[in-house]
């Protein structure tokens, strides 16, 4: 699902003399027919196209265009730049950006339990397709229902902690100390959510060929090389896509463990972007609450487009 | 191709940076909806069984004056419930009348409600706690029960820490003694505490206020005006932090819900005092089922010299309509939550200090007895002064200052700075 068209381009217009474009003979590109057989697939393509315009560039459009009015008393009337500025003196926001690098190391995390478990998996270690089904259970519940488990089990005297205290661990407040309130909330959602990053891992050793690493193995290659060498190159698409998802994901699907585990506190330390959106709309501040959206929507696309950059060049065959 | 999605894009975003005009948003109950066959109710759902029967009976009462009017109640989660409530107005899908606390959360909501001064001035007699529920002159719900923050005390756990039972602390230094006891002595936590909602501190503050804040200081509080950096509203944020570091609380205090976790705390022996409330919930009535005999009272104590203790209580919940088109069902409904009946049977079985003053408490639970002795000379609670984004600061400031990541100095140069 390659969306580079240089390189294909480059591939097919190999062998060809430079310069070479299209011949004397060639049907100039302005008068070529619309057949049928050329109208097909934009006609196809064109239900999903209008879908996605109407129900989300549309509505973005219309978000981006409120983030510039004011709240309350300024009601529809143009603020400019006011609502970003005030974003960026509120503690709040401040708290929100700050939490965002720090799920950004728990990206790699994710990745890495869902690749590693996935590999043993595909290397059909005793009970594979026990633990295939099993690491996907925690996907099909809902968030709501996770938090409030999860609740009983990080509290402060609750299971987690006893268990710790019989291995002589001192316990924590997990959901109640401004240093781990987050991270132990992000941990929550890698327990969650790692079965579809997993999942996808799968689909993506199925394409891989396994006679390459036969052919690695028997040229003597340790596990460590195959994985290195072999595996990381072939699944780096599938590497690329995972780290955006699992970034995406974290990024605007951690409202609902947040909501029931720790409702950003506390004070402000588990804030992330979507919930300071979700508590501004509650103080009737919406037009503020867009502008929110539209840093977040930054967010996302700014450390998206740069993880593609980075994985490309990083998971390439050395 | 590469070239031709760079120009879209940036055509895309000049269009959108020239359109940066109109998008007012809709507030308030959608206009479409009113037909005059139904009203819609916002609260925070029927606590038990007594509870539930009083709802029965005010939508009775209701029904007798608009036999085919539907009334539909939704209930929706407390700790959530405000925000919930603004979402749900400012997408225009907000109830006709919704619950409220009385105070900051009625009061700093009410340009969205409904004025009802004149329509209500028939009841002004009857009932007490009014001023929770008026602002900028104008009245815009009726009280149903009295709410405040009695400290209640565990008199068996008093004893084993060999405390005299009967007689519980006066003044702070006498409460900081019996804490000490109370955690050498039993395995108990001094007092039960909940923050993960943030309510800690406003029980905090509103519980020990008077003892802490000379009259005057205490009024010019409740009129607006505050000077948090002035040393008696310092020193009630320090004795919060201390009482954190001093480990009087349970464990885990900031992840801990108030409601109900940190009550049944309380309830279960583990704690031996509490900050609770006087009406509904965490109060005598269900104190009484598990501590019986062994559920005291207590005022709060004196801090400084020159206070004069009076029991933090004002007009406590009340519905507010927010849809003017429903003025009248909504006035109805309102006349009809504090209907005298339904109100003396709630007191009875539900455990409500009523607001209505002709219905008198009949119950055998002394500490019940002891608040409505102390009613007379009770005072407005401070935190319901404060407007709504200084209260949501002190809210996280609070937490903050529990698990240590504030100073006193820089949260009130916050809550200072949200309020100037």
């Amino acid at each position: 699902m390659s969306t580079d068209t240089t390189s294909t381009r480059s591939l097919v217009l190999e062998g060809q003399a430079p310069g070479r474009r299209r011949r004397a003979t060639d049907i100039p590109l302005r008068r070529k027919p619309w057949t049928a057989e050329r109208i097909a697939p934009y006609a196809m393509v064109l239900p999903v196209i209008v879908v996605l315009v109407v129900f989300r560039l549309y509505p973005l459009l219309l978000g981006i265009n409120f983030s510039f009015t004011g709240d309350k008393e300024l009601n529809g009337q143009f603020v400019g730049l006011g609502n970003y500025l005030t974003l960026l003196g509120d503690e709040r926001f401040q708290a929100s950006a700050r939490n965002v690098l720090i799920v950004l190391l728990f990206v790699p995390i994710q990745v890495l339990v869902a690749g590693l478990l996935a590999t043993f998996i595909f290397l059909k270690v005793p009970g594979h397709r026990f633990y295939r089904s099993v690491y996907f259970l925690p996907v099909v519940l809902s968030p709501i229902i996770i938090g409030a488990i999860f609740n009983i089990i990080l509290a402060a005297d609750g299971p987690l902690n006893q268990a710790l205290g019989v291995v002589r661990i001192p316990g924590v407040d997990w959901l109640g100390l401004p240093g781990t309130a987050l991270p132990t909330v992000l941990m929550v959602h890698i327990w969650a959510t790692f079965g579809m990053a997993l999942v996808i891992f799968l689909a993506g050793f199925a394409t891989l060929d396994a006679e390459l690493l036969d052919a690695a193995r028997i040229d003597g290659a340790n596990l460590r090389q195959q994985i290195v060498h072999v595996i990381i190159p072939g699944l780096s698409q599938t590497i690329q896509f995972v780290f955006v998802t699992t970034t995406i994901g974290m990024l605007t699907g951690l409202f609902g463990l947040l909501y029931t585990m720790t409702a950003g506190g506390p004070g402000a330390a588990s804030y992330l972007p979507e919930f300071y959106i979700w508590k501004l709309i509650g103080e009737a501040r919406p037009a503020l609450a867009s502008a929110a959206s539209v840093f977040l929507l930054l967010i996302v696309l700014v450390i998206g487009l740069i993880q593609i950059r980075v994985l490309r060049r990083a998971t390439k065959e050395i | 191709m590469k070239r031709r999605i760079a120009t879209l894009a940036a055509v895309g975003i000049a269009a959108l940076a020239l359109t940066g005009c109109g998008g007012a948003s809709p507030t308030g109950t959608s206009t479409g909806k009113n037909a005059s066959d139904k009203l819609v109710v916002w609260n925070w759902g029927d606590a038990d069984a007594a509870a539930k029967a009083y709802t029965k009976d005010v939508t009775a009462v209701f029904k007798k004056a608009h036999p085919n009017v539907d009334v539909e109640i939704v209930n929706q989660p407390f700790d959530q419930y405000y925000t919930l409530l603004g979402s749900a107005v400012e997408a225009g899908t907000g109830p006709d009348v919704a619950l409220f606390n009385g105070g900051t959360q009625l009061k700093s909501r009410a340009n969205l409600l409904v004025p009802v001064t004149d329509e209500l001035a028939a009841l002004k007699d009857k009932l007490a706690g009014w001023p929770a529920f008026q602002t900028d002159g104008q009245t815009y719900s009726a009280p149903m029960f009295l709410q405040g923050f009695p400290i209640y005390y565990n008199k068996a756990l008093f004893t084993k820490a060999g405390l005299d039972a009967s007689n519980p602390p006066k003044t702070w230094d006498e409460l900081k003694a019996a804490c000490s006891a109370i955690l050498a002595k039993t395995d108990a936590s001094c007092f039960a505490l909940g923050n993960k909602e943030g309510l800690g501190i406003e029980f905090f503050l509103s519980g020990f206020g008077s003892g802490v804040f000379t009259p005057q200081e205490y009024d010019d509080w409740i009129s607006g005006k505050r000077d948090w950096k002035s040393p008696h509203a310092m020193q009630i944020l320090q004795m919060w932090a201390d009482s954190a570091k001093d480990g009087w609380y349970n464990k885990g205090a900031n992840s801990t819900a108030m409601f109900n976790d940190s009550f049944d705390i309380f309830s279960g022996g583990k704690a031996a005092m509490v900050i609770g409330l006087m009406s509904g919930t965490a109060h005598w009535k269900q104190f009484d089922e598990f501590l019986g005999k062994n559920l005291g009272f207590m005022m709060p104590v004196t801090v400084n010299d020159g206070t004069t203790l009076g029991l933090p209580a004002e007009g406590g919940i009340g519905y507010g309509i927010l849809n003017k088109d429903k003025k009248d069902l909504g006035v109805d409904w309102i006349k009809a939550t504090v209907d005298h009946d339904a109100l003396a049977a709630y007191s009875l079985a539900g455990g409500q200090i009523t607001s209505d003053t002709t219905i008198k408490l009949d119950t055998k639970i002394t500490s019940a007895n002891e608040i409505v002795a102390e009613l007379p000379g009770s005072k407005p609670l401070l935190h319901t002064a404060l407007g709504a984004d200084t209260l949501d600061l002190l809210h996280r400031l609070g937490q903050q200052l529990l698990s240590g990541s504030v100073t006193v100095k820089d949260a009130v140069a916050q809550l200072a700075a949200s309020e100037g």
